[in-house]
């Protein structure tokens, strides 16, 4: 895994952190894991993760476009933010 | 594979000229075909359009399920002003516009795709399953696009052995909706069936919710009123449960091991929760196709406001567009007719929004808020959720008049 992945990553994980329904340790999850399946996050919290990518990452979705299961999974976000920085994820 | 192909023509022949009388015409089996023909064409054209998405103009790159929808709306545009008296161009043009419903959202999931980039090493023949299903399906797409059936593919002969025990649960489940829907009809509404006729006849007799609207004020006890909504939902959602497990069931016999339609949406404790649950696909092509757009695009610096638009767009603008563009007075521009039968679903979907979007902030305003309810609690939740869409269902459809069902609802809270 690629030192910037790794810190896209890292901060992710801060971000989930701070969003997260109580008592599920984010670090259990795999990348691949569902967030909302997983009982970690509401589906609501989806949104929260776009305004997230928006602002931390300068994403345009108005642009890109979007579909819920891009941002269901740890991995899927990861992709999404490796996609914007216009090179693929490791 | 020749099998396949007369299936995918004769189908939407037979589905037309069945459905053509609602729309005042009734299409031969030739302007059946040519309305086939072209449909394909049609789709054909969108499917190499979404191919080469990044070389489409920019508007159609940024918009292109506003265009998509804009080629519909064109359609009718000729239909309306040219009133072809032909019978075979206005039987086709008139077959296209019934039909293009059905395929407007299935491409629209493609063209999101496209938008994505999520076409890549994609052939047509792996796209028919979704826009062009000869094994069923309604205007809603069970299973949304590729890249979500994709996902849920079942990889081994393990996953796929999983994925049709669970399609054959979800048959016996239809079943048991739909034994429960003629349990409701018969034992509660009175309504003559199987079931009724195999327990002696016997039956509570409650009038249908559609009776009580009908029926001048004080015709009915209002207990009886209060009954009729609680059962009506309970009607729709196993109506739901029979038609919808079907649909999820095939495509999970095919190794598509898709989220159900229907999920014991009578257990939801938040109206947000009951509209996930309840008609899983088609909240699904509400987000992606009008909340998700309209989420990204506007008042970005007014969370508030951007999610109130988002959701207005999605369950009150959308929910209606959905059924104005398949209704027949729109096919044949009758103004009058459109505005009467969506005046009352216009008061639902506002409810329907507003009530979707006060859930989604009290949800937003308890982050992490996990802690199981008590039983009396969760109970006292539920009934509210049932009571918010057995009342809202009021204005859902029908034949009575706007008075008649604000009659009815003041009258359930003995009011007039």
């Amino acid at each position: 895994m690629s030192a910037a992945r790794e810190q896209q990553r890292q901060e992710l994980l801060r971000f989930l952190r701070s969003i997260q329904k109580a008592g599920l340790p984010v670090e259990r999850l795999a990348d691949g894991d569902p967030l909302v399946a997983s009982g970690l996050i509401d589906s609501l919290a989806i949104l929260q993760i776009v305004t997230w990518l928006e602002t931390t990452y300068g994403i345009d979705f108005a642009v890109r476009g979007i579909a819920p299961e891009d941002l269901a999974t740890i991995g899927g976000i990861l992709e999404v933010i490796g996609e914007s920085a216009g090179r693929s994820p490791a | 594979m020749a099998g396949s192909v007369i299936v995918a023509v004769t189908r939407p022949v037979m589905d037309l000229r069945k459905a053509g009388p609602t729309f005042g015409f009734e299409p031969g089996m030739l302007e059946g075909l040519l309305v086939v023909l072209l449909l394909a064409t049609w789709l054909w054209g969108w499917y190499r359009a979404a191919r080469q998405f990044r070389s489409l103009p920019a508007l159609v790159q940024r918009h292109p399920l506003l265009c998509l929808h804009g080629g519909f709306w064109l359609l009718l545009l000729v239909l309306w002003t040219t009133q072809p008296a032909q019978p075979p161009v206005r039987g086709v043009l008139v077959g296209c516009a019934v039909a293009l419903p059905f395929l407007l959202w299935r491409l629209g999931y493609l063209l999101l795709a496209a938008q994505r980039g999520r076409l890549t090493g994609t052939r047509l023949r792996d796209h028919l399953i979704y826009l062009w299903p000869t094994w069923g399906g309604t205007d809603t797409p069970y299973g949304k696009g590729h890249d979500y059936l994709k996902g849920v593919e079942a990889q081994d002969v393990e996953a796929l052995a999983r994925s049709q025990l669970a399609g054959l649960k979800l048959f016996v489940l239809a079943l048991a909706c739909a034994i429960g829907k003629d349990l409701i009809e018969g034992l509660v509404f009175g309504e003559d069936n199987g079931i009724r006729r195999a327990l002696g006849g016997i039956t509570l007799g409650i009038p249908t919710l559609d009776a009580h609207l009908l029926a001048p004020r004080g015709a009915h006890p209002i207990w009886t009123g209060w009954a009729a909504l609680y059962f009506e939902l309970f009607r729709l959602v196993l109506r739901m449960g029979a038609n919808g497990h079907v649909i999820v069931g095939c495509l999970r016999l095919f190794g598509f091991n898709v989220f159900r339609n229907t999920y014991k949406p009578l257990l939801a404790e938040t109206i947000v929760d009951f509209w996930n649950r309840y008609y899983f696909y088609f909240k699904e092509l509400l987000v992606n196709t009008f909340f998700l757009p309209t989420f990204t695009r506007w008042f970005r610096q007014s969370p508030r406001l951007r999610l109130l638009a988002a959701v207005f767009a999605a369950a009150f603008f959308g929910n209606l567009y959905y059924h104005v563009i398949k209704s027949a007075p729109l096919v044949r521009g009758d103004w009058m007719a459109l505005a009467a039968m969506f005046n009352p679903r216009l008061i639902y979907c506002f409810l329907l929004a507003t009530g979707i979007y006060l859930s989604m902030r009290r949800q937003q305003l308890r982050p992490g808020a996990t802690a199981p309810r008590s039983r009396p609690r969760r109970a006292v939740a539920i009934l509210g959720v049932w009571t918010f869409f057995s009342v809202i269902h009021v204005w859902h459809r029908g034949e009575a008049s706007f008075a008649d069902r604000v009659d009815f609802v003041t009258g359930l809270v003995g009011i007039g």
